[in-house]
Formats: C-alpha cells, sequence, structure tokens
C-alpha cells in the first residue's frame, strides 16, 4: 500500500518538534483511491465500537478495507491493532449479560408500582433500583438508558401519572426484547435505540447523502445526570423529515450556533425512536440561514394537525419511553385570546404546553402580542389531558424568518 | 361499558399513584386479568401497560381545559417589599401609569439618568432622546441642561444608548460620536467577513479573540446593531460550540457581554445557565440580568432554586434583583457579613440591585477597604442604594483619600443620592463642594528661569516638528531635552508618551505617561484626549505581557491605572479594563467547580 500520505505527515512533524501527546483521535476521514476509484471512508471510534462507513455505500468494502489498514499501521507494527476489522463485532468495553439489566428494569419497575407513583421520587428502594440500573449497564451508560432514567425522574417529580405509565412501559417493553429468545427486527432495534450498537450485531443505520438541513432548536437534556445531552433538532430543507442530533457533555459533534445551515455531505441515521438520531459525518456549515431557506421549513412545515397527532401517538406507542417527537407547523389560522391555539383547515387544534420552558411560552405570547404574524413554528411534541400540545423552540412571521425561543 | 371501562382504568392509575402495596385500594389483579397469587412484577408490567394503552387511544385534539392552558404567570411574588418610593414603583414600560416614558419634566428625567436602576436609567435615556427630537416642546434652559448632562455622563452599563444619542446632537461632540460609529461600522464589517472566512474553514482564528480588547469592548458595545452571522458566531462562543474556544476565552466573552442587551444572545446564555456551572454561569447570569426579555425570569428563578455554589448564586441574586425579584437579598447579606474576600466585589456589584438602607452601614464598613476596587464599588454601591445618611461620610472619605480612582466614584455618588433624595421627595441634599474639593495641589516646584523657559519652549516646538517629519528619536531627544530644563513642565513628557502611544510602542509610552502622572495628575485626569491614550497604553501593554506569559506583570498595570480617575477614559476601554482587573483576580482565586 502506497503511504505517502503518512510519510509526509511524519516529515512535517519533524520540522514542528515537541508535539501533542494527550490527544485521542476519535475520527477520521479520508479519500482513498483504488482501482482508479476514490471513496471516502469515514472510521470513527463509538460507544467503543469501530464504525466504518464508506461514501460508497458498501462498509466493508475494499476502500474501508484500505483506510483501515492505513489507520492499523501507524499503530505499532508489532501489537496487534485493539479493535477487530470486523465494525459490528468491534468493542472494547465490557457489556454486561442482557438479562442482568432487564432484571434490574423489572425490578425498578416493581418497587415503583409497590410504593406508588406519588412516593417514589423520594423512596429509597426506587433510588436503589435506580442505581442498580445505572450499575448493572454498560460504561458510560448507554445514551438510551440515560435518557430514560433522565426522563423517568422528570416525570416522578411532576407526578403526572400517564406519563409516568408510559415511561414505564417503555422499560417494560425493553425488558421483554433483552428476553426475547427470538429476536426480531423490532426487538433489535429497541435494544439498540437503548443500549447502542452492541458486538456482533450490526447496526441498522441509513446513509444520508448531500442533503441541506436547518438547525431550528436545541436543547440540553436530563439522563443520569443534569444537562447530560445536548439535543439539536434539524428540518431536512427538501423532505421536512425532522433528525435529532445528540451531543453528550464534553463530546464533539458538528459545530455551529443554533440556527444554522448544515450542508451534509455524508451523514448515518440510525433506526430508532423519533426524531431519528443522525451523526453528522462530513458536512459544511453556514451560520447565516438565507431567507430562501427559512421559506423552504415554512414550505415543509405540516399543515395538518390531525396527521401530527397520528403520527404522534405512533411515535410514542413505537418507543413509550424514548419518543419525543419534534415537529414544524404551519397553522391555518391561530386564536390568541387568553389561551394560543393553532389549527389546520379541517378545524383540529393544538395547544401550547405550559409545563415546560414556561419562559419560552412567555416569549412566544409576547411575540404574538406584539402584533407578529405566526407563519411557522417548531417545537417538540407532547400531549396534556389526552390533548396533543407543542413546546415552542423557533417560530417564523411575516416579518421575521426566524426567532429562536 | 365505556363509563366502566373509564372508571376501572382510573381505579388502576389510583392503583399506581398509591401503590400496589397500599390497602387503600382494591388489588388490581382483578381488573389486570391476573390471578390472586400473580407477582408483584407481574402485576407491574401488566398495570402501567393498561394505562400507557388507555392514555395513548385518548390522545387526541380535544377542548383543553381552559384553566390548564392559559397564559403562564412565572413570576412568584417576592419575599421583601419592593420599594414604594417615586423610583421604587417607577416602570420602564411605556403601559404603567408611572413610567419613565410619562414623565414630562426634563429635570426628573435626569434625576433618573443619575440614579435610577440600570432599566430606568436606560428608559429615561429614550425618553430623552424622543424629547430632543422635538426641541421646539423644550424651553433653552432644559434644553441646555440635557445636552449638558448627557456629554457629562460617564455611565458605561450604558454606552451602546450613549453613543447612539450623541450621534444625534449637533456639535463636535455629535460629530465625534458620528465618527465613532462609523469606526465601529468598519470594524463590524471587517469582523463579519472574517467570520464568515472561519465558518468557511479559510481562517482557524477565531476573529472575535483576535481582536485587541478595547476594539472588542467597541465591537459589542453595540451588538444590537451587529448583523445576525456576527451574532449567531458569538452565541457558538458562548454555547462552546465553535470547535475552537477555550474556557477562559468563552468567560472572557461572557464578561465584554455584560451590558449587552440583545435578545438574540437570550437562548443561548440561558443554555450556559442550564448546563454549565460555576464562572460560567455567573457571567451569563450577569449578562442576563440586564436585558429585557420574558425568558429570563424563569430561567434564573431554576438556575437559583437548584444550584448551590455560592459565587452562582450571588450572581443569580444580583441579577433576580435588577428583575425585581428579591429572593437572594437575605443571602446577599449574610455573604457580606461574612465577608469571604473572594467574593466581595460580586456581593457588593450584586447589592447595587437588591440593597436598602436598611443595607447601608454593612455596604459602608467597606469603604476603608484596602483593595481600591472593592472601596470602589462599596461607594458605588452605595450611590445606587441612595441613602441620604452616607453624604457625609463619603465627604469626608473623599478629602482623605488620594486614590484619584475612588474620589471619583464619591463624586458620581455624591451626585446619584442627590438625586434619588430629590427624587423621592426628600429634603434636597446641597452637597458643599468646596468643601468636598479639597483635591492635593499638584507638585509644586521651583520657578523655572526665564531661559529655561524660552528654550523648554524652543526644544518642546523642535520636537514636534520632528514628530511632523517622522523623525522619532530625534523628537524624543528634543521633548526630553525640554523637560530636564523643566522638571515641573509635563508638556514634554506628554508628548513623548502620545509620539510613542500612536506608534503603538506602549512599553516606552508608559514610563513617559508616569511621569507626566507624577507631576501634574489632575491635568491628565481631565483632558479626554490624554486620559484615553493613557489609558489605551497602559491597557494594550497589559494585554502584551500577559502574552508573554508574565501575568503578574500585567495585573500591576491594570490596577496602577485603575486607581486613576478614568471617567474622561472612552467607556469601552474602561470596561475593559475593569474586565481584565476581574479576571485577574479569578485567577489569584481559583475556582472551585460545584456538582451542580
Amino acid at each position: 500500500m502506497s503511504i505517502l500520505l503518512r510519510d509526509a505527515a511524519a516529515r512535517y512533524l519533524r520540522t514542528k518538534g515537541p508535539t501533542v501527546t494527550d490527544g485521542a483521535v476519535q475520527r477520521v476521514s479520508v479519500d482513498v483511491e483504488l482501482d482508479g476509484r476514490v471513496e471516502t471512508v469515514m472510521l470513527s471510534f463509538r460507544d467503543g465500537s469501530l464504525c466504518c462507513v464508506s461514501s460508497d455505500g458498501r462498509n466493508d468494502g475494499p476502500h474501508t478495507l484500505a483506510a483501515l489498514q492505513f489507520i492499523a499501521a501507524s499503530e505499532r507494527r508489532d501489537e496487534p491493532p485493539l479493535i477487530s476489522l470486523d465494525p459490528a463485532a468491534a468493542t472494547l468495553s465490557e457489556r454486561p449479560p442482557p438479562l442482568e439489566l432487564a432484571e434490574a428494569l423489572d425490578d425498578l419497575l416493581t418497587a415503583i408500582a409497590r410504593v406508588g407513583a406519588d412516593k417514589a421520587g423520594y423512596a429509597p428502594s426506587v433510588d436503589a433500583a435506580i442505581e442498580r440500573v445505572v450499575q448493572v449497564a454498560a460504561q458510560p451508560t448507554p445514551a438510551g438508558l440515560a435518557r430514560f432514567v433522565g426522563r423517568l425522574q422528570q416525570e416522578l417529580r411532576s407526578g403526572e401519572i400517564w406519563r409516568i405509565a408510559r415511561v414505564l412501559e417503555g422499560a417494560s417493553q425493553h425488558v421483554e426484547a433483552l428476553r426475547a429468545s427470538d429476536a426480531t427486527r423490532e426487538s433489535e432495534e429497541r435494544i439498540d435505540a437503548w443500549l447502542g450498537p452492541r458486538p456482533g450485531i450490526k447496526p441498522s443505520v441509513e446513509l444520508l447523502y448531500d442533503r441541506t438541513m436547518i438547525e431550528v432548536g436545541r436543547e440540553w437534556l436530563a439522563c443520569t445526570d443534569r444537562a447530560r445531552i445536548e439535543r439539536r433538532y434539524l428540518i431536512d430543507a427538501q423532505s421536512g423529515a425532522v433528525y435529532r442530533e445528540d451531543r453528550p457533555r464534553n463530546a464533539a459533534a458538528s459545530l455551529g450556533p443554533c440556527p444554522r445551515e448544515l450542508r451534509v455531505g455524508l451523514a448515518e441515521v440510525e433506526a430508532g425512536p423519533s426524531p431519528k438520531r443522525m451523526r453528522v459525518l462530513q458536512y459544511e456549515v453556514d451560520p447565516d440561514v438565507a431567507i430562501e431557506s427559512w421559506d423552504c421549513v415554512r414550505q415543509v412545515a405540516s399543515h395538518s394537525i390531525a396527521q401530527l397527532t397520528e403520527s404522534y401517538r405512533h411515535s410514542v406507542r413505537a418507543y413509550p419511553a424514548l419518543g419525543e417527537p419534534f415537529a414544524v407547523i404551519a397553522p391555518y389560522r391561530i386564536e390568541t385570546h387568553d389561551v394560543f391555539k393553532a389549527f389546520d383547515s379541517d378545524g383540529h387544534q393544538l395547544v401550547l404546553d405550559r409545563t415546560e420552558r414556561r419562559g419560552a411560552v412567555l416569549a412566544f405570547y409576547d411575540l404574538l402580542a406584539r402584533g407578529e404574524q405566526l407563519t411557522w413554528v417548531a417545537g417538540r411534541l407532547t400531549d396534556t389531558a389526552a390533548t396533543l400540545c407543542l413546546v415552542p423552540f423557533a417560530l417564523g412571521t411575516r416579518n421575521r424568518p426566524y426567532v429562536r425561543l | 361499558m365505556a363509563h366502566n371501562e373509564q372508571n376501572d382504568v382510573e381505579q388502576l392509575a389510583l392503583c399506581l399513584q398509591d401503590g400496589i402495596a397500599g390497602s387503600e385500594h382494591v388489588d388490581p389483579r382483578e381488573a389486570l386479568g391476573l390471578t390472586a397469587d400473580a407477582a408483584d412484577a407481574h402485576v407491574a408490567r401488566a398495570l402501567v401497560r393498561r394505562l400507557a394503552e388507555y392514555d395513548l387511544d385518548q390522545i387526541g385534539t380535544h377542548e383543553l381545559d381552559p384553566q390548564a392552558a392559559q397564559h403562564p404567570s412565572v413570576r412568584p411574588p417576592t419575599e421583601v417589599a419592593i420599594d414604594p418610593s417615586f423610583l421604587g414603583r417607577l416602570s420602564t414600560t411605556g403601559s404603567a401609569e408611572l413610567s419613565v416614558a410619562r414623565i414630562d419634566d426634563i429635570a426628573t428625567i435626569l434625576a433618573v439618568l443619575r440614579a435610577g436602576s440600570r432599566r430606568q436609567r436606560r428608559a429615561a435615556l429614550g425618553t430623552l432622546r424622543e424629547r430632543l427630537r422635538d426641541r421646539r416642546t423644550m424651553s433653552g434652559d432644559a434644553l441646555r441642561e440635557a445636552v449638558q448632562t448627557l456629554l457629562e455622563l460617564r455611565d458605561v452599563e450604558l454606552g451602546s444608548e450613549l453613543a447612539q444619542i450623541r450621534a444625534e446632537l449637533p456639535g463636535t461632540q455629535g460629530r465625534e460620536a458620528r465618527n465613532e460609529h462609523e469606526q465601529w461600522k468598519r470594524l463590524s464589517a471587517r469582523v463579519e467577513s472574517s467570520i464568515a472566512a472561519f465558518w468557511d474553514g479559510q481562517s482557524s482564528v477565531e476573529p472575535i479573540q483576535a481582536l485587541p480588547g478595547d476594539q472588542r469592548a467597541l465591537l459589542l458595545m453595540r451588538i444590537g446593531e451587529l448583523p445576525d452571522l456576527v451574532v449567531h458566531h458569538i452565541n457558538a462562543i458562548i454555547e462552546g460550540s465553535d470547535g475552537c474556544t477555550t474556557l477562559d476565552s468563552r468567560i472572557g466573552l461572557l464578561a465584554s457581554l455584560r451590558y449587552a442587551t440583545d435578545t438574540r444572545l437570550v437562548p443561548a446564555l440561558i443554555a450556559v445557565l442550564e448546563a454549565e456551572r460555576g464562572e460560567l454561569v455567573a457571567r451569563a447570569a450577569r449578562a442576563l440580568g440586564g436585558i429585557d426579555d420574558a425568558r429570563i425570569h424563569p430561567a434564573l428563578v431554576e438556575r437559583f432554586e437548584r444550584s448551590f455554589m455560592e459565587e452562582e448564586r450571588l450572581a443569580l441574586a444580583g441579577s433576580l434583583g435588577m428583575l425585581g425579584d428579591h429572593r437572594g437579598a437575605a443571602e446577599l447579606r449574610s455573604s457580606l457579613e461574612e465577608d469571604h474576600p473572594r467574593l466581595l466585589l460580586q456581593a457588593l456589584e450584586a447589592m447595587e440591585s437588591l440593597g436598602s438602607a436598611e443595607h447601608t452601614d454593612l455596604v459602608m464598613k467597606f469603604l476603608d477597604h484596602p483593595d481600591v476596587v472593592i472601596a470602589t464599588q462599596a461607594v458605588r454601591t452605595a450611590g445606587r442604594i441612595g441613602d441620604g445618611r452616607v453624604l457625609d461620610e463619603l465627604t469626608e472619605k473623599y478629602n482623605a483619600t488620594s486614590v484619584p480612582a475612588l474620589r471619583a466614584a464619591i463624586e458620581d455618588a455624591l451626585s446619584a443620592v442627590a438625586a434619588r433624595m430629590e427624587l423621592r421627595g426628600e429634603e434636597a441634599a446641597k452637597i458643599d463642594w468646596s468643601e468636598v474639593g479639597n483635591k492635593p495641589d499638584p507638585r509644586k516646584s521651583r520657578r523655572d528661569s526665564f531661559p529655561a523657559i524660552i528654550l523648554g519652549w524652543r526644544d518642546c516646538f523642535m520636537g514636534r516638528v520632528w514628530l511632523l517629519l517622522g523623525r522619532l528619536s530625534w523628537a524624543i531627544a528634543r521633548f526630553e531635552s525640554a523637560a530636564a530644563r523643566r522638571s515641573a513642565w509635563v508638556v514634554p513628557l506628554i508628548g513623548i508618551g502620545m509620539a510613542f502611544a500612536r506608534r503603538e510602542q506602549y512599553a516606552l509610552a508608559l514610563p513617559a505617561f508616569r511621569r507626566a502622572i507624577e507631576i501634574d495628575r489632575p491635568r491628565i485626569e481631565r483632558n479626554p484626549i490624554l486620559v484615553r491614550a493613557m489609558a489605551k497604553a497602559f491597557l494594550h501593554r497589559a494585554e502584551q505581557v500577559e502574552r508573554e506569559g508574565r501575568s503578574d506583570v500585567a495585573r500591576g498595570l491594570v490596577g496602577e491605572v485603575l486607581a486613576l480617575d478614568l471617567r474622561r477614559a472612552p467607556g469601552t476601554v474602561r470596561f475593559e479594563l475593569k474586565r481584565k482587573h476581574e479576571a485577574f483576580r479569578r485567577e489569584e482565586h481559583p475556582h472551585v467547580d460545584s456538582a451542580a
């Protein structure tokens, strides 16, 4: 294999003298030429696993292998590589047997049911059960499981019995998936959503090429501890699909402020709860979103609140503990008397959820009180008293293409 | 049937709420179709499944209980009674009955401008701006008084608003303000193109941090006029998503945004409150306290309620105080009583918005603090509290101290207290400036001989000629010669200092300025051009030595210049010097992370 690039890098480093020794390379992107064809291969080390993505879609193809050989050869040659070259099988961290986690989740569910949701927030037995769930899981705690713990604690504090039941039902479904003797595609996806990629099982990802994404909002979410994950909400300017990019604290993700326009060269989208998680691998960022792009957001916004409700119900039913759907809505008309209501052309209504992001809700009302005419609004969907609600994150008006709340 | 199902499910919901081990409700096993000896684990799973299914089936677009959906009121009652006086009730919004916008009397507006809270001062400036636009409605005396006050006002907190209103004035001052605005526009355009290059990947240097301190302060002073691209870039730094800025630089930028009023910054600053800790939270809270936006109060309250780190709590309490929420007042008082050296400055600053007459004694005890910055802040806080009892003590301190910065702060505080007393309807305080103005005379020396005066002027003149011709070394030699002939004459020393400062040779300018200050400090302090050049020379030199890793030297330079009366220096330079001084203090008292 030609290693001209590595030789050039070595020569350059020799001219720079002493260099940094502590850095941990987490992702590399290499252009590999093989048989006259150039493909971009992205290698990353994520959740203790090696992940390979090639622009030709063949993640175990010759270009990927060439890139892996290039990286592996830069390690000491007398030592075997720490990571298996089989991307799906590669893992470093010790993983607990799934049944132990299933048992811990089952115990948590039982503990809450025994003591009651009203007292569960300060019951030692529930605290101990949560601790055990975290302890038996792989370290660091997988994002899905961590978010479940965060949501459960949040709902126990709020005392919303229906939401508590829903989050616990999500855990119960996950327990069943872990205990299932015959794995189905659905159960595999559910386990992936909770625990991330597992050794020996190829994660179900879809590749995206050449898309324009607009980030309309971001928020910090509680997991096993407060503000553990920063979630960014991205809208595909062509299809209107909503994606999320989760950035764990102190970890890298795509750069840029909110709002921003991302021209995504290559990204992977995981199967799982709504909105689907996206990992942006190649991108260009523009922090100044053009007015035309905001027009695109308005055009792809949902016009039917009935459809939105159905899609929300479907998303939450599929992942009761992890589904946190996000939507962009272009209301047919709004009412702003005592209560804000957005209506579609069929008269179905949507109201604001005032239990979360209270400041954003206040600012939303202030904007409307100043006479701003709403053209679209983006936010996380929730439900209160069996009614579909929206936690607002951003909006557009006739005078201002975008306002972040 | 449906009714029965609803009843059953509600019964099951009660079971989950109170616990299946409780004896108050019926056993859910039968309702769930389980045997009587079914294990609790099975019951729990069946129970949540039944409830979740029922709940999901119900979700629709029903009418919501109006009570549950109404406009949320999030401002909780404050524990401390709001100041019932005119100033305490004076609203900054036009809709209220007693609001700044409705004041017609120019003298009252000017008094609010001197004595009000930051919001009230800003609103008063806005009202005055409107009045000045329609000058026919103002009497000649009122107009003159208003313009004079505007020109004399050195309020760093209102830097942006003052610059805008001065630019609308006729004459030299207006021209200068317009020139400064043009300079700002050029700087803004330059930074905007650098930012575009940064995100395009053409440059790896973050453009805001690369600016000299005073230029950064100048740029950010008018942040409300900056294009979206620049503000979004600033938000990326604040949130730590620009990929290259260090923690110290983020803290520095947040400190620079302290007096910003742009609501575009609010989501990023609130994200810092939600996700970060320590110094970042304290800085973000201080910046948020000055912005008018509905999102801020809930975010500050939420963070205050869960924060247990004193540094954060003091800043949050001060910012809540600026929004009229006094929940942190008692804690702030305790902090001042404990006299914690690391948090003293923050506590005194927070007391500006939370203090009342009962805190006057507590604040005044720091008037004799050995650290000039603390003593100056105590004076400033006493001025904001505005209790008339401090007038004598402040006057006494004014006559006793030899620190120019402290004297300047006392002058401002005396004016503010007098204005506040006037607005409260108390007997107007007559400050006897003849007693207050007991300033030390410039150093006297023997009278120069007539030939020394002539030769001195000749050397000085020649020095200026050489400067015009670009012969710096020859010019300096002439100036030095003139200074040697007349040891108490500052003109040649000022010439040397200005010549080096204009050429950005700050290390060489400093000795000349120091000698000039030693001979005739008031002359430099009173001249806006000289004080600007001198303050900038100290600031830029401090930045230079800091970059070389000599922070102690830089700290000394900043401390030295902050002891002078800098009221006539540009607000941006004063602001940057104070910011730097605070940053050095932070290094001196290392930050302790909380686990919040």
